[in-house]
């Protein structure tokens, strides 16, 4: 007891520091997980506020979860999250890098720098105002592509009941979002390589292609594992906005859009049902935590000092 | 790893503990305030834009209820796209409020969640004029499980769907709409119209009308006859009508008298906006003078059916008692003055006399500009119609009206049914996607119905609708015995 | 100087270093075709390329300002067009009409995203640093506590429950800071940046030196993260600047509502509306002050425009904070 308490006070200064943060978590972000109980409880409401209810409800096991899985939903939207995850993220690596290497290798920089800044510019924009930008193109009687459509006589297209043209949509917009932000990452690091290996590489007589495929991309190549792997931890969480917003919540389009964020959060909004929704909510980060587990495990394999923990 | 998570998982449970510990001492405490003397603060949250002047209202209104009923009243309203999910999370994070405004399928799963108070007793006591002054099919169409749970809205209780069309274009082209019964009528006036008037839509994007009792809603598969076989559910989309009609949409679509994009349209053609020839609504008597008004020119309507009364029309508006209010007797006392009290009633919807509105010699009001401007309350979502003060241009019959419709309407057969989907919830969450992938589309006729109904109902066959239908059977046969 | 440190600091200057190199190459590229430079041709398509990308980017937010400057009644006719046939400037007027609210949006906006970020920075720098600190016994045990929430999240309704009814925070300006201040991602990315850039000896030599724990941290660490705490203000910026569902959750107020929000309201609105048409067309007074097309899109701009005229400033910062985790020897 003794050692625990001189302990604490030895390490006063750090305890301080983690203070805020620490009550900030407990507040905001353990104290809630009480409520995840709810995935194995028929929520009744009781008249004492919230805690009563959770208490007094009856336990239903993994009644819940049976529900939840019974639904083609579960499989829809568990397809969705990670199909969509995996393609943005080969597809979103590949683009980072090849604007990276060809933002590094123009030969104007100031016409570089121009380019960076705009290629940055969507990476500020909510998904409320990008869902708008998107409406411009693609409202039906409206919308940019439709006019286009109409100069090449073909019919307009109502996009935004045509789940088939959404896969790609939804891709596109993903990289237009992110490919800004992705290929600076990259690019502050292809400026950081020394130098020398360039001009050993040049002794030697290596066109630039070579240039790039012995010298940046190796050097490159720890950046894109670290990243690709968290971005695997991170594979059954889907960026809320994207498929919320950007489809404007049609219905027609449910097919394609769901993952599991949208589908929590229509379980509790539309339906009320916060039992399944807390199912759903609950059966995404246990998921999300094995691979978590898994992929740290990996990066301590790879460089130990990205580990996360 | 795993010592840290335990010792995790410790610590919120603990704490958990001790705030619920505090949050029960709290609410002890705040439970005797309002009993020993002190006016008690009833919380009313109501659908709506929140209007600057609603505090300078209350405190009118707050005036006269403490010396009435030693009570206040906090009003908020939340603004309409907002309301379903703030009001979800509201009422299930267990808040302390006493009085929320609520409707349709909203509130039969949240009391039959227990979110709200069975107030059949109250309703003997506090509610007494309240009680009376209802109409009685209101209150028979609201229970659940033999229980009331809320206060309807003593207004229309019976809906009648009708075409209304652009009264300008029928007087022009000497159109007889007085024959139109059904979807096909229209066809020779669309026709007409598409060819000479090129700024007009012929038809503004409606969902083609089943006549149906729904259990649900139009969207989903599950619906009574209200003429022929009352007793049985069918699905609806099975019908002959229902392909009949969709192809009539289909035709009306192909042929351009409908928005390209009507699937999935957010067009909302609002009146004032005269680019459109007929539309679909539900109608209430002097609908057309009403709608006139809000368009600044002529409309006129023709029914497309009886008046009838629905579940879902007796359940328009309701003001539920929370089962969280610390007070709910003072909260009934409450809506039984606004639903009975003409001052009150008129205060809390038009705002303060000479200030948002003027009264005429005959009784009658006229806005004021502050009326629009600054206090701008729906009043489908407050209480009784039948004591609200007359606008200048109103009939002088109106209110009588309304009463003589709601008795004229004949009930619908699920009238005061309410099914439990407890036992199919997971068939009907597959239904509910699917009807929302295929019912816009169809209603709209923006597809062909000989192709997508036919799949339709296979993948609705597929989803368990038979035992859906076959749940709703025998709940509805069980409360059909009862009832006798 | 450390090694690790130089390197860090070497990357923000590593542009400019960079740009000199290539302005000395210049005059021998003319005359051999130096391999370090890419052949004009080659040059040119990715130039085109990358300029292609760059116009994809930034185009659509000209085309909305566009939009917003049309007449309903051109678009209404001919759609959204690039060059519109009639140009208006109703929808600002219209915006005009109500200045009252967006002004005070706006002032919302603009406070909850710099006190926000203030208060944000200081809790995600204090807590990574510590967890940084080898001297720091716990540091494992509060790592974990962070690294747990990235997971495990509370769910909406008992969060909310904690906002409201524990913290009393309903409709009030803090209600909008509060939930979003900490971000356990955020510390973990501070904390790598600390392990990589703050190396012990320097710090070492600090203590004997005298200087209290704080004083390091705030004459020593504090101007060596720059780079790092710029990014995660950035960060917490933007999501301040962004958010528009806290307060959906948190706030009925009118005069507590923040730009975004309040044009998710009017979009939410119009949906209500389309979904309600009975209530809508009963109740029309209500809703003859829904915005047309051209105005909502006026509204996007004025959302917007803030952050696409400052955030070229302060990308140069950006950048370099983005080098965390990206060099290693």
């Amino acid at each position: 007891m003794k050692k625990i308490l001189s302990d604490i006070y030895k390490n006063r200064i750090w305890l301080l520091m983690v203070l805020p943060g620490t009550i900030w978590l407990l507040l905001f972000s353990y104290l809630p997980m009480f409520g995840q109980v709810l995935a194995f409880k028929k929520f009744r409401i009781h008249p004492d506020g919230f805690f009563a209810s959770v208490i007094n409800s009856e336990w239903v096991g993994w009644e819940n979860f049976e529900y939840l899985f019974s639904t083609s939903d579960a499989w829809i939207i568990t397809r969705n999250t990670l199909v969509y995850n995996i393609i943005f993220i080969v597809v979103g690596l590949i683009a980072a890098v090849g604007t990276a290497i060809m933002l590094s290798e123009l030969v104007n920089k100031k016409l570089s720098k121009v380019y960076q800044t705009s290629i940055l510019f969507p990476h500020f924009i909510s998904w409320v105002i990008g869902s708008y930008f998107v409406f411009t193109f693609l409202s039906t009687d409206h919308g940019l592509l439709n006019h286009v459509l109409g100069w090449f006589h073909i019919d307009p297209i109502s996009w935004y009941s045509e789940s088939k043209y959404w896969p790609f949509i939804l891709v596109f917009m993903s990289l237009w979002k992110g490919v800004g932000y992705g290929s600076i990452v990259y690019l502050a690091s292809i400026v950081g390589i020394d130098r020398a290996y360039y001009e050993a590489a040049m002794i030697d007589g290596a066109s630039k292609w070579k240039q790039i495929k012995h010298v940046t991309l190796p050097m490159l190549k720890p950046l894109m594992i670290i990243l690709t792997i968290m971005n695997i931890g991170r594979i059954f969480n889907s960026d809320f906005g994207l498929f919320y917003q950007v489809p404007r919540d049609s219905g027609a389009l449910y097919s394609v859009t769901n993952v599991i964020d949208t589908f929590v959060y229509r379980g509790l909004m539309n339906l009320g049902d916060i039992g399944m929704s807390t199912a759903a909510g609950l059966y995404q980060s246990a998921v999300g935590f094995t691979l978590v587990i898994i992929t740290n495990y990996i990066v301590r394999k790879v460089d130990e000092e990205s580990a996360l923990f | 790893m795993k010592k840290r998570l335990i010792l995790l998982l410790a610590l919120v449970l603990t704490i958990g503990t001790i705030l619920s510990a505090c949050s029960g001492k709290d609410s002890a405490t705040s439970n005797k305030e309002g009993k020993d003397g002190q006016p008690y603060e009833i919380k009313w949250y109501t659908i709506g834009t929140p209007q600057k002047d609603t505090d300078k209202v209350f405190k009118e209104v707050n005036k006269y209820l403490e010396e009435k009923i030693n009570a206040t009243v906090k009003m908020t309203q939340i603004d309409w796209g907002d309301w379903a999910q703030k009001s979800q999370v509201m009422i299930n994070s267990g808040e302390p409020f006493d009085i929320i405004f609520t409707n349709g399928t909203e509130y039969v799963q949240n009391s039959q969640k227990g979110a709200f108070l069975a107030i059949d007793d109250l309703l003997n006591k506090e509610g007494k004029d309240l009680k009376e002054a209802l109409d009685p099919a209101l209150l028979e169409g609201i229970k659940i499980d033999g229980k009331i749970y809320g206060v309807p809205t003593n207004k229309e209780a019976a809906r009648q769907t009708v075409y209304t069309f652009n009264k300008r274009l029928v007087d022009k082209y000497n159109f007889d709409i007085s024959k139109v019964q059904r979807l096909e009528d229209l066809e020779p006036m669309l026709k007409v119209i598409k060819e000479n008037e090129p700024s007009i839509t012929p038809m503004a994007t409606f969902k083609a009308y089943l006549p149906f009792d729904y259990v649900f809603n139009n969207e989903m598969p599950f619906a009574f006859a209200i003429d022929g076989d009352r007793e049985h559910v069918i699905n609806q989309f099975e019908s002959d009508l229902a392909m009949e009609t969709y192809k009539t949409m289909h035709n009306y679509y192909k042929a351009g008298y409908l928005k390209e994009d009507a699937a999935t349209s957010k067009d909302s053609w609002p009146m004032d906006v005269e680019n459109w020839f007929v539309r679909m609504g539900d109608s209430q008597p002097y609908a057309d003078s009403l709608w006139t008004r809000a368009a600044k020119y002529d409309l006129v309507s023709v029914p497309a059916e009886e008046p009838t009364t629905f579940n879902d029309s007796v359940s328009g508006s309701i003001q539920a008692i929370s089962a969280t209010s610390k007070n709910p007797e003072k909260a009934m006392e409450f809506l039984n003055l606004l639903n009975t009290d003409p001052y009150l009633r008129n205060l809390v919807d038009k705002g303060i006399e000479g200030v948002h509105y003027e009264k005429n010699e005959d009784g009658s009001i006229k806005d004021l500009p502050a009326r629009i401007d600054r206090y701008n309350l729906p009043t489908y979502s407050l209480g009784n119609h039948f004591i609200l003060n007359l606008y200048e241009n109103d009939p002088k019959d109106k209110w009588e009206k309304f009463k003589e419709f709601n008795e004229s309407a004949k009930p619908a057969p699920t009238l005061g049914f309410h099914f439990n989907s407890d036992p199919v919830r997971s068939e009907l969450a597959s239904i509910t996607n699917i009807s929302k992938e295929f019912y816009p589309a169809l209603a709209t006729g923006s597809v062909d119905p000989e192709e997508y109904l036919p799949k339709y109902n296979e993948k609705l066959k597929e989803a368990g609708i038979d035992k859906v239908l076959k749940e709703i059977q025998k709940q509805f046969d069980e409360w059909k015995s009862e009832q006798k | 100087m450390p090694k690790e440190l130089q390197t860090q600091s070497s990357i923000a200057v590593s542009h400019s270093t960079n740009e000199m190199k290539g302005g000395g190459a210049k005059a021998l590229r003319k005359k051999y075709r130096d391999p370090q430079h890419l052949h004009p041709v080659v040059n040119t398509i990715i130039s085109v390329l990358l300029g292609i990308l760059a116009v994809m980017c930034i185009f659509p937010f000209f085309y909305v300002i566009i939009i917003s400057f049309t007449s309903e009644e051109s678009i209404v006719r001919n759609g959204f067009q690039l060059v519109p046939k009639d140009w208006s400037i109703d929808a600002y007027h219209y915006l005009w009409g109500m200045k009252e609210q967006l002004f005070r949006s706006y002032g919302v906006t603009i406070f909850i995203t710099i006190v926000g970020t203030i208060i944000s920075v200081f809790m995600i720098t204090f807590y990574a640093y510590a967890i940084s600190r080898p001297q720091f016994k716990y540091r494992r045990f509060f790592t974990f506590l962070a690294f747990f929430t990235m997971l495990f999240s509370g769910g909406l309704v008992p969060t909310y429950i904690v906002v409201t009814q524990f913290l009393g925070l309903k409709n009030t300006i803090w209600a909008l800071i509060l939930p979003l201040a900490m971000n356990a991602f955020y510390i973990i990315i501070m904390r790598t940046f600390f392990l990589k850039s703050v190396s012990e000896s320097i710090l070492e030599s600090a203590r004997i030196d005298g200087a209290s724990e704080w004083r390091i941290f705030f004459q020593i660490i504090f101007p060596l993260s720059l780079p790092g705490i710029a990014t995660i203000a950035l960060f917490s910026t933007l999501g301040y600047w962004n958010d528009w569902f806290t307060a959906l959750l948190y706030i009925d107020e009118p005069n507590l509502v923040p730009l975004q929000s309040l044009l998710m309201k009017i979009e939410a609105n119009l949906e209500f509306m389309r979904q309600n048409m009975d209530v809508a067309i009963m109740q029309s007074s209500l809703f003859n002050t829904i915005p047309q097309e051209s105005a909502k899109m006026a509204m996007v701009v004025i959302a917007t425009l803030p952050i696409a005229v400052s955030y070229p400033f302060f990308q140069k910062y950006f950048i370099s904070g983005l080098t965390i985790g990206g060099v290693k020897e």
